[in-house]
């Protein structure tokens, strides 16, 4: 694989077509929330509404280049994260840029975003968004480890790091998925997953029914839309890989649109349903449920 | 005769060591070690003496050829001189830091001169 | 001149002395001083003569008779040396004393002449009656000697040391008699030939008596006191000249008594060496440590003497060199004592402002401590490769552990004097410079000496004529000149090294000659900042530097450990210099000596094994097989790990690095940490898989190094020192490198590799931006900072690419050692380890954020609105990280394609693929060219997006914050910082509970307990030192018979 002009105007597209579906699919998943909660929710094009508000909105200030640089950062992490990645299974058009690296960096580039935000929000020298920051950091270090060691166990298992490959060696039938394969790893990526979406019971980073709490504090206007841009493509992002190691990837748009929302509708289920951890305890429970799993799925490979 | 004086030399030596080690008083300790010291030099002598042979000097009653086999050993005799000599210069030395000591601090007693330890 | 005139000029010259007039005090100074030249002059005279001619000693007969019927002298080689040494140190003790003597007047000087004449008289005779006749000569003279101090206490000191001498002769003299009883002759030849045996008590009384002369532990009361409180000058003598002779009576006696007594002299040795270095550690009084310092130094030679039977050849050349070490550098220090005015260690901060004085005591130390490259350093590589290739590896670990003891307190002792403040003046008068430096000079030539005689006997190295090593003691000659100056000579000598030398190195060397040589002087440039003239910073930097450059060019086993040494002792000056380094400049240097030792242990031991001892070519390790095999793995590894701060022995790492002067942090953290990671590449090339009790080593090292790299990750997270998190973190970069190398498999050594390149960069350079704010706002406390990026713009960015790096967040150059170390473990059976790696991966986000946000984002200060951006010369080199980090990232192939090649050597498969720009594995692929323009793309793209719609933007003041509806104005109060990972704490902070700490802790503390109760037994009382003196000998013999 390598680089040729065509894969722009490809990747370009893989793009509006994830960020659309980013938009629809966050409102959505918003929506059946508040139904759980007998609310009626937000509109399904909410997003869409907020965007034109965002940049519409005439008051902008910065604290300082970082904090300007803090949603560029954040957003070229999602789109990176996105086009590092093959979108659809044996595309051409939707391989994106995914001749630069292998899972690996996929995996790695996920903390660009998330760093650069930090930074960003650390420079408006707000308190809140200093704390948020170490919520979500501490909160990450241990809900990726059951997630990388299940990754690791794919590779093994496959004996390779090519998202391709891992894709091209599930194929042929559904029980031929890791999720059938590798029970274990899929089960200790699942409970790692729900650590890195932001919703219950581990959402004490942005508490978002709060006063404005987080890393995202003080940012307003076009900021703002950028970062809600980011919103919308890194869950889908992210999704995309865990579609690709565990559920045998995605022939097209209709299966990769379906895989896409049952996986990210598995976080709201169990958001819906339990209550907010404070950090540690989350921090204990990735590291005494979802990673004893993840160390016997790598023993066991 | 030669086993009587070398029993009473180690006698003096291990009376002279007792009293070192148990007097506190300077003088005393000196005394005695100038007991030990004689025991010692009993011990020498005892040790060079032997049986029906005549004092180690030559003149009329020995004369140099027969000397080997008449007369005892004079080595230790000669050893004894020595040790006798160096004796005296230490025990002289230990009487003048007795000197030294009891001017300091007018106490004759070893437990007063602990300054220096650990 | 016959020898025999060194025993009559003395004599002679002492009565003259008796006949003068009261009043003629200096004419009978100058008699004094002319007497002990002249018995120095013949002694000379000798030695040359022997040491050109190689001539056989010469008897000399007294009173026209042959022996056993007159007593006979010997003059040999090492007689002359011998008694050179002794009639020198008198010489130069009687300069030291002048002003003592000719007050004290003729008599005390006739003493000082009649107690070298008889110290040299007991080197010169052979038989066994004259011996105890010298002997009570330097009894008595001691005793007049003693009174020469002003201290009051000498004279209780004197007199205790009469009471046990009193013992001591009955004991010799009645062995002496029987002796004689049993073989009829006094002269001690004529004993050898007849043997121990038939007079084995009589033998055992003369020798015991010899032996307490020696001061053995714990027998040692008296002579302590004597050290303590007669004047530095005779203490002098004390030590350097009546052990020196004693050795040498002792040596006799084992002539007369034969191998059966060796273990009784080790034995006894042996105790003595590990006892006083024990009982010195609590020791507070300078010249009693001294005196401790002394008895075990005694001790350890008295051990070498009874180790005779397997050392041959060599035994002169290792009691030799212990012997002059101990002597010249016991005799300095004595008469340096004398220029301090009070008696606690800590008072010799004094000299701290006189460099000369500063670089004498230096010298003593290293000679002690055995130091390259001084004679102690040869004679004990020797020793302990003679003591390997017999098996008495017990007795090695005894003698290395007591010279760790000595190095623990002398070195403690040199860090009061540099770091502690003295408001005393010191006065150095000639007549006091004069013997000091003498003993300096000595003790240099004495290090070209054995180096020389290393090279004729074992084809060693003499380390005074490598190049490097002379071109860091070269500084000490220009110290007059500024820093700038020197610090361009450094960096242009360090340069024009690797020119010279660039094509003799293999890929893997090259990469460390790079960082060594081109790195220390990228690193030199920061030192421009420095004013004045900083004395003393020069000739450490290029000792490390030296060291470093010699490790990795030697190919045999004696060089790599000399280089090791210089290494560790460079940079522990370096590091004393940080303001509050002292504790852990000690706790550097012991831990590297502790590991030094086991190098030097594994070294003999492999020796033993690998002929041709002393030294073997590295390579030949690879000969090793089992059972030796594993324990020289363990032994070298753990070595090699003190260095790269595995867990366990990672407690000085800290303190070290994070007390460190501003550019010294880099050097000792980028630069340094690699000569550890070296030699464990040198191990594993040779050794490879090794397997103890069937625990395969490279797997419990993976084990070492995932636990390292986790706690090392999780402590970094909790500092409020800037530094200190720095360092943390090293501890845990160190941990991955060396898990990738015990990973055993191609890409783990790239990785490592990788590791040693990206480590030595961004490690380098945050310490210096760290350090550069540090310096501005005087404090390296994170929770006081914040908001100076605005300030210190360029800091801000070197920090900012350094923590993308670490991190190995693409597209920076931490990326491509994650994306090896994936793939690397991809082959590996062992996967436990890799789990705890996984864990400690995240973690470094945690502290590299808090680095950053805490010093650079957040709330600004009241204090440091005005602060300057870092100074120049500490930016520059930042600068040039940066460029380099990005050069890296881009292009890794530059340096790592050409070590990929190399290592097929050792792992055939499993290397990268290179074509074009894209790296393959067998498992994934990674193009940073690609990857760096994809995310400039992307990056770029929204950024001008942004600044289209936002372009607008306004800048707000500081506290223009929403903050519920209020307005902060106390910066102190809004910037979250201090305890910043509060809940990690919650959850994990078990995990760092400071047990290593608290292990090393509570043995010191044991030592200190341990000595202190031990010293209550030196009560002070002559009467009870008789008696420790009387038991010692019933112990003795007891165990003696027991043989």
């Amino acid at each position: 694989m390598s680089f040729d002009w065509m894969k722009i105007p490809y990747s370009l597209l893989t793009l509006f077509i994830v960020v659309n579906y980013g938009f629809l699919l966050n409102a959505l998943i918003q929506k059946i929330g508040a139904r759980v909660g007998r609310r009626h929710g937000i509109p399904i094009w909410q997003n869409y509404v907020d965007m034109i508000k965002n940049y519409g909105l005439r008051s902008s200030i910065t604290h300082g280049v970082m904090f300007y640089l803090g949603p560029v950062f954040r957003l070229s992490g999602g789109v990176g994260l996105l086009l590092f990645v093959p979108t659809i299974y044996g595309s051409y058009m939707f391989s994106n840029l995914s001749f630069a690296g292998d899972l690996i960096l996929a995996l790695y580039f996920v903390f660009f975003g998330t760093l650069g935000m930090a930074l960003g929000a650390g420079e408006s020298g707000h308190p809140h968004a200093a704390i948020g920051i170490t919520r979500g950091l501490s909160q990450m270090t241990a809900a990726e480890l059951p997630f990388g060691l299940a990754v690791f166990s794919v590779a093994l298992q496959y004996q390779t790091l090519s998202v391709t490959e891992i894709v091209a060696a599930q194929q042929g039938g559904i029980l031929n998925w890791t999720l059938f394969t590798n029970p274990l790893a899929v089960t200790a990526a699942m409970l790692g997953f729900l650590g890195s979406m932001m919703r219950p019971p581990f959402d004490v980073v942005l508490a978002p029914q709060e006063i404005p709490i987080g890393p995202p504090t003080e940012y307003h206007s076009s900021y703002l839309a950028l970062m809600q841009t980011n919103r919308a493509i890194f869950p889908v992002a992210k999704i995309v890989i865990y579609m690709n190691l565990f559920f045998g990837g995605a022939d097209d748009w209709l299966t990769f649109c379906f895989k896409v929302f049952l996986i990210y509708l598995w976080s709201a289920f169990v958001g819906v349903v339990f209550p907010r951890f404070r950090v540690e305890q989350s921090i204990r429970w990735f590291l005494v449920w979802a990673v004893p799993l993840g160390v016997l799925s790598i023993v066991v490979v | 005769m030669a086993h009587l004086a070398m029993a009473t030399g180690f006698l003096l030596i291990l009376i002279g060591a007792w009293g070192a080690l148990t007097n506190r008083n300077l003088l005393r300790m000196i005394v005695a070690f100038t007991i030990a010291d004689t025991g010692v030099n009993l011990v020498i002598i005892a040790v060079g003496y032997m049986r029906g042979r005549t004092a180690p000097i030559i003149d009329g009653a020995v004369s140099a050829a027969d000397a080997v086999t008449r007369i005892i050993d004079p080595v230790p005799q000669a050893l004894v001189l020595t040790a006798i000599v160096i004796g005296v210069g230490v025990t002289a030395l230990m009487l003048a830091y007795t000197y030294r000591l009891f001017e300091k601090k007018r106490s004759l007693d070893i437990r007063d001169y602990t300054d220096l330890k650990g | 001149m016959s020898a025999l005139y060194i025993i009559a000029v003395g004599l002679g010259s002492a009565f003259v002395l008796g006949m003068l007039n009261e009043r003629q005090k200096n004419l009978g100074y100058v008699i004094t001083l002319a007497a002990l030249t002249v018995m120095s002059a013949i002694s000379a005279q000798w030695l040359i003569i022997f040491a050109a001619t190689g001539a056989h000693p010469i008897d000399i007969f007294t009173a026209g008779t042959q022996p056993p019927f007159a007593i006979n002298l010997r003059m040999g080689v090492i007689e002359s040396a011998l008694t050179l040494l002794i009639s020198l140190t008198g010489l130069l003790s009687a300069i030291h004393m002048g002003n003592a003597l000719v007050a004290r007047g003729r008599r005390a000087m006739a003493v000082l002449v009649i107690a070298i004449m008889a110290l040299c008289g007991i080197v010169l005779t052979r038989d066994i009656f004259n011996l105890f006749v010298f002997f009570e000569l330097i009894v008595i003279a001691t005793g007049g000697m003693v009174l020469l101090s002003d201290d009051e206490r000498a004279v209780s000191a004197g007199f205790k040391y009469l009471i046990v001498s009193q013992f001591i002769s009955v004991l010799l003299l009645i062995g002496i008699i029987f002796a004689y009883h049993a073989t009829g002759t006094l002269n001690i030849d004529g004993m050898a030939e007849q043997g121990a045996s038939a007079f084995a008590l009589a033998f055992f009384l003369m020798f015991i008596a010899v032996i307490a002369e020696l001061k053995p532990f714990p027998a040692n009361g008296w002579a302590l006191d004597i050290y303590e409180s007669s004047h530095p000058g005779f203490s002098a003598i004390f030590s350097a000249a009546t052990g020196t002779a004693v050795l040498f009576a002792v040596d006799k006696l084992l002539l007369i008594g034969g191998a059966e007594w060796f273990p009784v002299a080790s034995g006894v040795g042996i105790v003595t060496f590990v006892g006083a270095n024990l009982l010195a550690l609590p020791q507070t009084n300078d010249r009693r440590l001294l005196g401790y310092s002394s008895i075990a130094q005694t001790g350890l030679i008295l051990t070498v003497l009874g180790q005779q039977d397997i050392l041959g050849q060599n035994y002169l050349f290792i009691a030799g060199g212990l012997l002059l070490a101990h002597a010249v550098a016991k005799a300095g220090l004595y008469w340096l004592s004398d220029l301090v005015a009070s008696r606690q260690l800590t008072a010799w901060a004094a000299l701290k402002e006189r460099p000369l004085l500063v670089f004498a005591f230096v010298t003593f130390v290293a000679m002690l401590c055995g130091l390259p490259p001084f004679p102690g350093f040869y004679a004990k590589w020797e020793l302990a490769h003679a003591l390997a290739a017999e098996g008495r590896m017990a007795m090695l670990a005894l003698i290395l552990f007591g010279a760790l003891l000595e190095a623990g307190y002398l070195f403690r002792w040199f860090g009061y004097l540099i770091k502690r403040e003295s408001d005393e003046k010191v006065v150095c008068s000639a007549t006091q410079a004069i013997p000091v430096f003498a003993a300096v000079i000595a003790g240099w030539v004495l290090g070209f000496v054995w180096g020389e005689l290393s090279v004729t006997r074992f084809g060693l190295n003499n380390l005074l004529l490598t190049l490097p090593l002379l071109f860091a003691l070269s500084f000490l000659l220009i110290e007059w000149a500024p820093a700038w100056l020197k610090n361009t000579v450094a960096i242009g000598g360090m340069v024009a090294f690797f020119v010279m030398t660039y094509a003799e190195y293999d890929p893997l060397r090259l990469i460390f000659a790079v960082i060594f040589l081109i790195g220390g002087a990228i690193t030199l440039l920061a030192s421009y900042s420095a004013h004045g003239r900083r004395v003393g910073f020069y000739p450490a930097a290029m000792l490390m530097y030296a060291g470093m450059i010699m490790l990795i060019r030697t190919t045999d086993s004696f060089g790599f450990f000399a280089a090791w040494e210089l290494l560790t002792v460079g940079s522990y000056f370096l590091i004393l210099r940080g303001k509050e380094s002292e504790p852990h400049a000690l706790s550097y240097i012991l831990f590297s000596l502790g590991g030094a030792f086991l190098i030097l242990a594994g070294f003999a031991l492999a020796a033993s094994a690998v002929p041709p001892a002393p030294t073997f070519s590295l390579a030949n390790l690879a000969a090793l097989t089992a059972p030796v095999a594993p324990w020289v793995f363990v032994l070298l590894a753990v070595g090699f790990m003190t260095k790269t701060a595995a867990i366990g022995v990672h407690i000085w790492l800290p303190g070290a690095h994070a007390e460190a002067e501003t550019d010294v942090s880099p050097m000792v953290s980028g630069i340094l940490l690699k000569a550890g990671l070296y030699g464990l590449f040198v191990l594993l090339m040779a050794m490879g898989k090794q397997q103890l009790f069937g625990i395969e080593l490279t797997h419990a090292l993976l084990w070492i190094a995932a636990l390292t790299a986790l706690l090392g990750n999780l402590m970094a997270i909790f500092q409020e020192d800037g530094k200190r998190l720095l360092a943390y973190s090293s501890i845990g970069q160190m941990g991955y490198a060396v898990f990738g190398l015990a990973l055993m498999n191609h890409l783990g050594w790239l990785m490592a590799l990788m590791f040693v390149i990206n480590h030595y960069i961004y490690k380098a350079m945050l310490f210096l931006s760290v350090g550069g704010v540090a310096k501005r706002t005087g404090t390296r406390d994170m929770y006081k900072m914040g908001g100076l990026i605005t300030l210190m713009p360029l800091s801000f960015i070197a920090t900012l690419i350094g923590i993308i790096a670490v991190s190995g967040v693409p597209p920076l150059s931490g990326f491509g050692g994650r994306w090896i170390f994936y793939n690397a473990i991809m082959t590996s059976d062992v996967r436990m380890p890799m789990v705890i790696l996984f864990l400690a991966g995240p973690i470094a986000f945690l502290y590299l954020f808090r680095l950053i946000y805490t010093i650079f984002l957040g709330q600004l200060k009241d204090e440091f609105r005005r602060v300057k951006e870092a100074p120049f010369w500490i930016v520059l080199p930042q600068m040039i990280y940066v460029a380099l980090l990005m050069i890296f990232a881009v292009f890794p192939g530059i340096a790592l394609r050409r070590v990929d090649e190399y290592l097929n050597q050792f792992f055939p498969e499993g290397g990268l693929g290179w074509s074009g720009n894209e790296i393959t594995s067998a498992y994934g692929y990674w193009n940073p060219v690609s990857i760096m323009i994809i995310i400039c793309v992307i990056f770029g793209v929204l950024l001008a997006w942004l600044m289209f719609v936002d372009r607008k933007a306004q800048k707000v003041k500081q506290f223009n914050i929403v903050f519920s509806a209020e307005a902060p104005y106390r910066p102190e109060t809004t910037h979250f910082a201090w305890n910043f990972f509060a809940p990690y704490r919650k959850a994990l902070g078990f995990l760092v509970l400071p047990l290593a700490t608290m292990f090393w802790g509570t043995i010191t503390g044991l030592l200190h307990t341990g000595a202190d109760i031990a010293r209550r037994f030196y009560t002070g009382n002559g009467q009870t030192y008789a008696f420790h003196f009387l038991l010692f000998v019933i112990v003795a013999y007891a165990i003696r018979i027991g043989f």
